[in-house]
């Protein structure tokens, strides 16, 4: 199977505060297929998405929620919301970096 | 007998659904008013409103001022207000003008009376006040009792001292004590989104974890739908289970759309910290009843013995100016970090005092880190902030910065007229007063009676004949 980029599998990719403190991402698949793929993928496993967020590995707590074909990530924020020096304060648009990761 | 009264003696649960209507996620940028009066015309028994967060940043909890406009929140106020004494069930608004200290809750409030009088409305209003006072934080900070949520540092007794407002997040145990009281509206602070619709329905008897699970979802009335909206949204609660049904027909709440919402703004997708416990969603169950209604059922709550507490506090840290420009020559964007610090230690020559610059380099990572190969070859935008004490001082900066930066020489450079391009002049605008957060943190142990004042207010006067 050729490689995809996660935009061309998941249905949503998103993020958002869960508080000032913490950032939680969402990916969403259309069917169990396609979330299987992205779970099994190494390119996706916490500590790799904490490489690519240049976070602590560890630092990234991963759900695997397979009944809705959905992935959570939640992660420290690099500062906390509204801090002088934040560029999202809603935490709203730090989902693109995952959208090229190739499954 | 106010609204609040007649349904808490005369619903039970047995006698059917409880018609639960959210009228709105973030009161104030406009209620969808057709899919709220499709909702009024089903005749629920309970009215809730959000009208605030901490999402929008420590500014207003801060400043003590509104994030939505004040003409439309009231347009919103009016809105309900009119539907729920028209009904007359009862009306339940959390997190009062945004953040939910005593100013928002105050100027919510005066909106509320100024609706009345101009309405003819007359009923009963409760308030509950979420405030926190420096000393009872601090007597926890010196006790032990604070625990940061996620990456917080436990502040400095000075830093509690310097918060202009400090709020709890009130719950359903809080909201049951004012809605014990004779009530036709509640108001109140700083309040958990789920509280607000949640209260009611447990004090009925329906079982707390589909209370809360149910609240969880409606808070923001029709996010849960696809295509995902701003209507109000109507939950049918009974005992074993609640059906979702957005007022817009068009937005449908479908088992795939809810059990993503459930997962909206949440650290953990299957254990939702509540005050008084855990709501459980591991065992959720979302079920199509047609292609507009989803229904869900199988959530678990797990109490604990005694309610926590949330706390946010904002305080001051100086007064921002904020300068705007763009950059198209590629040889300065080749080398805008670098230029930008040789700017700012000139401007440190020229102006003294303990002023900060923060730059935020849009088309070079501004919103997330993006390697030097990807950074935009055609333009970039500069938000740059300046904080100082005071405003003069702040302002000073960001002028004396503008016009360096727009005559810096560096290697390489042809544009020699001006390095800058300004959208319109002044491009360097004073945002008032910055804050940050201090405060997020659990507070354990506290006394929720002493914190959360419960008020009960007459609104309209009676009529003399």
């Amino acid at each position: 199977m050729s490689a995809t980029p996660l935009s061309a599998l998941a249905q949503v990719v998103r993020s958002k505060n869960a508080g000032p403190t913490l950032l939680t991402i969402d990916l969403f698949f259309e069917d169990a297929q396609a979330y299987a793929r992205a779970a099994g993928s190494t390119h996706l496993a916490p500590d790799a998405v904490a490489v690519l967020y240049q976070r602590d590995p560890g630092d990234v707590q991963r759900y695997l929620l397979p009944s809705i074909h959905a992935i959570k990530y939640t992660m420290p924020r690099r500062i906390c919301a509204g801090d002088p020096g934040d560029g999202d304060v809603y935490g709203a648009q730090q989902h693109a970096a995952l959208l090229g990761v190739l499954l | 007998m106010t609204a609040c009264e007649r349904l808490l003696r005369t619903h039970r649960p047995a006698d059917g659904p409880l018609r639960v209507l959210a009228a709105s996620g973030q009161l104030g940028y406009g209620i969808p008013a057709d899919a709220l009066e499709r909702g009024l015309q089903r005749r629920p028994h309970v009215i809730g409103c959000d009208m605030g967060s901490i999402d929008p940043g420590p500014h207003y909890l801060g400043s003590g001022t509104m994030a939505a406009p004040a003409a439309m929140v009231r347009r919103d106020l009016e809105l309900v207000l009119a539907a729920a004494r028209a009904l007359d069930i009862p009306l339940v608004i959390g997190s009062a003008g945004t953040a939910g200290a005593a100013p928002h809750l105050d100027a919510t409030v005066a909106l509320i009376r100024s609706i009345a009088q101009e309405k003819g409305l007359q009923f009963r209003l409760t308030t509950v006040h979420s405030d926190l006072q420096a000393e009872q934080v601090l007597e926890a900070l010196a006790d032990g009792q604070l625990d940061p949520i996620g990456p917080m540092p436990l502040p400095t007794p000075d830093e509690v001292r310097e918060c202009s407002h400090i709020v709890g997040q009130c719950g359903t145990e809080t909201l049951a004590r004012a809605l014990q009281t004779p009530t036709d509206v509640l108001v109140a602070g700083r309040a958990c989104d789920t509280a607000i619709f949640a209260t009611l329905p447990e004090m009925l008897g329906y079982p707390t974890a589909l209370c809360l699970h149910m609240a969880k979802i409606v808070e923001c009335t029709s996010l849960c739908c696809r295509p995902a909206g701003r209507d109000a949204m109507l939950a049918e609660l009974d005992m074993e289970g609640f059906t979702l049904e957005s007022m817009n027909p068009l937005a449908h709440a479908t088992p795939a759309s809810v059990a993503a919402h459930a997962l909206y703004e949440q650290a953990d997708p299957l254990e939702v910290d509540e005050p008084t416990g855990t709501l459980l969603l591991r065992d959720a169950r979302y079920e199509a009843l047609d292609g507009h209604r989803t229904r869900v059922s199988g959530a678990g709550f797990r109490p604990r013995a005694q309610p926590t507490l949330k706390i946010e506090g904002a305080a001051p840290i100086g007064a921002r100016c904020v300068l705007l420009a763009g950059v198209a020559d590629p040889t300065l964007l080749a080398c805008l970090p670098q230029v930008l610090a040789a700017v700012e230690d000139k401007v440190r020559q020229l102006v003294p005092g303990a002023w900060s610059v923060h730059s935020h380099i849009y088309g070079q990572g501004a919103v997330a880190p993006l390697p030097d190969a990807r950074h935009g070859q055609h333009e970039a935008g500069l938000v740059i902030e300046f904080l100082a004490p005071d405003a003069a001082l702040s302002r000073t900066a960001a002028g004396v910065f503008k016009q360096n930066l727009l005559h810096h020489g560096y290697p390489g450079r042809v544009s020699t007229a001006g390095n800058l391009a300004f959208a319109f002049t002044p491009s360097e605008i004073d945002a008032g007063t910055a804050y940050r957060f201090v405060l997020y943190h659990v507070m354990r142990d506290a006394c929720l009676g002493d914190i959360f004042q419960v008020r009960s207010h007459m609104i309209g006067t009676p009529s003399l004949h």
